[in-house]
């Protein structure tokens, strides 16, 4: 039976040593590991011509059916959670997530009187409705809400300061249907929302999420 | 592996096409189909050990970063977003090959000895054979044996694209050394 390689050797292959650093009476079992990943096929694997084509129908058939895709979206189920959770970092930004709240002026039709950004979405959009998005976030010094509402734009929608209490809020026109967000701050560092439902977005991370309907936001 | 700005297509970062995209212009997400197609390539075939499997997950994994593309949080990481729904599309795939039992002793065309100068035939019977070997792995320890000694990254950059710490990722490739040498002891 085989045994292992002995931990220096790993280190070798690991590239943490070179062959002449290691103890003679390893030289022979260095140069049979250095043969074993010598083996590796680096060679470029190329697909077939075909491929771009293949997607790009399925693309534009996709497309084609957006309305479909939004249905099937809101249709697949999803594991949804309400929770509040300390961080490390939380500490460390000054308790950023202690008391953030997302407060929703929903049940406000487009038309209600509303200053802010959303005032464009009263005019022409009576499916938006408005929604106001609120953080506890002392330490930073920029705060903005990117979500799918924007593209994920982290410049798009600012949060401003409610004096010096750390607060900061902004209100939007989002349009009827289910939305995914987060905070985020001095432009890098992405916050879920801590009083609103968190999805899964399938690649290790987390979305808040709101719902907005003609009768008002739930979470 | 991630994050790389090509100098195709016009000098458009991933983020200005992914961006045009979502804004309506569909024919644009070609630029993307091109940049990334056989950049990934290699990982899926290594991992899957068939070139018409992973084919099919690049494929599979393209359309798929299409449907989503309004959940790309960060457009400008949008190779980073595209290789974790391709891995994930690998593991569901080697998964589902796993309950079918098919064998994976066999590999493709793609590993079949290519023209290599006389004497170098015990070279690439070793390269099969390490190819071979690498299918009874662990998928994990497939995946840090591929992305290290087959794309080249270093252990850090394993952990940024993996999201595993670079302990567990050294754990894992130092078993899978123990194990390769017992798989491949005939041809060492």
């Amino acid at each position: 039976m085989t045994t292992g390689y002995h931990p220096l050797v790993k280190r070798l292959l690991d590239g943490e040593l070179s062959l002449a650093e290691l103890p003679p009476e390893l030289q022979g079992e260095g140069e049979e590991a250095l043969r074993l990943v010598g083996a590796a096929d680096r060679a470029p694997v190329a697909l077939s011509p075909a491929l771009e084509e293949r997607v790009m129908a399925v693309v534009r058939r996709h497309a084609a059916s957006s309305g479909n895709r939004a249905w099937r979206w809101l249709n697949t189920p999803r594991d949804i959670e309400l929770r509040l959770r300390v961080r490390p970092w939380t500490v460390w930004a000054g308790a950023l997530a202690a008391a953030a709240a997302l407060a929703l002026l929903l049940g406000r039709p487009a038309p209600a009187p509303e200053p802010g950004p959303g005032a464009q979405a009263r005019s022409g959009a009576r499916d938006s409705v408005f929604v106001r998005f609120v953080l506890y976030a002392p330490g930073a010094r920029r705060v903005a809400v990117a979500g799918t509402f924007n593209q994920w734009d982290r410049s798009a929608a600012p949060l401003l300061p409610a004096g010096t209490s750390g607060v900061w809020t902004t209100t939007l026109a989002l349009p009827v249907g289910q939305h995914q967000y987060a905070f985020v701050l001095d432009g890098a560092r992405w916050v879920v929302d801590p009083a609103a439902p968190a999805v899964d977005d399938g690649f290790g991370r987390r979305n808040s999420v709101v719902a907005v309907t003609t009768r008002g936001g739930q979470l | 592996m991630v994050g790389v700005r090509l100098g195709l297509e016009g000098e458009a970062t991933d983020a200005e096409v992914v961006r045009a995209v979502l804004a309506g212009d569909v024919e644009r997400y070609a630029v993307l189909v091109r940049r990334y197609r056989d950049r990934y390539a290699r990982y899926a075939s290594r991992m899957l050990g068939s070139r018409d499997v992973a084919e099919d997950a690049v494929q599979d994994a393209l359309v798929r970063a299409f449907d989503r593309l309004a959940d790309c949080r960060e457009p400008d990481k949008f190779a980073g977003w595209l290789f974790l729904i391709l891995r994930n599309r690998c593991y569901a795939e080697r998964r589902r090959r796993q309950r079918q039992e098919r064998s994976l002793d066999s590999t493709d065309e793609m590993f079949a000895a290519p023209d290599r100068p006389d004497g170098a035939y015990e070279q690439v019977e070793r390269a099969h054979a390490l190819q071979q070997a690498l299918q009874h792995l662990t998928p994990e320890q497939r995946e840090v044996f591929v992305l290290k000694h087959m794309e080249g990254l270093a252990y850090e950059e394993i952990a940024g694209v993996t999201g595993a710490t670079v302990a567990s990722l050294k754990m894992r490739m130092h078993r899978a050394y123990d194990r390769l040498r017992e798989l491949m002891k005939e041809h060492l």
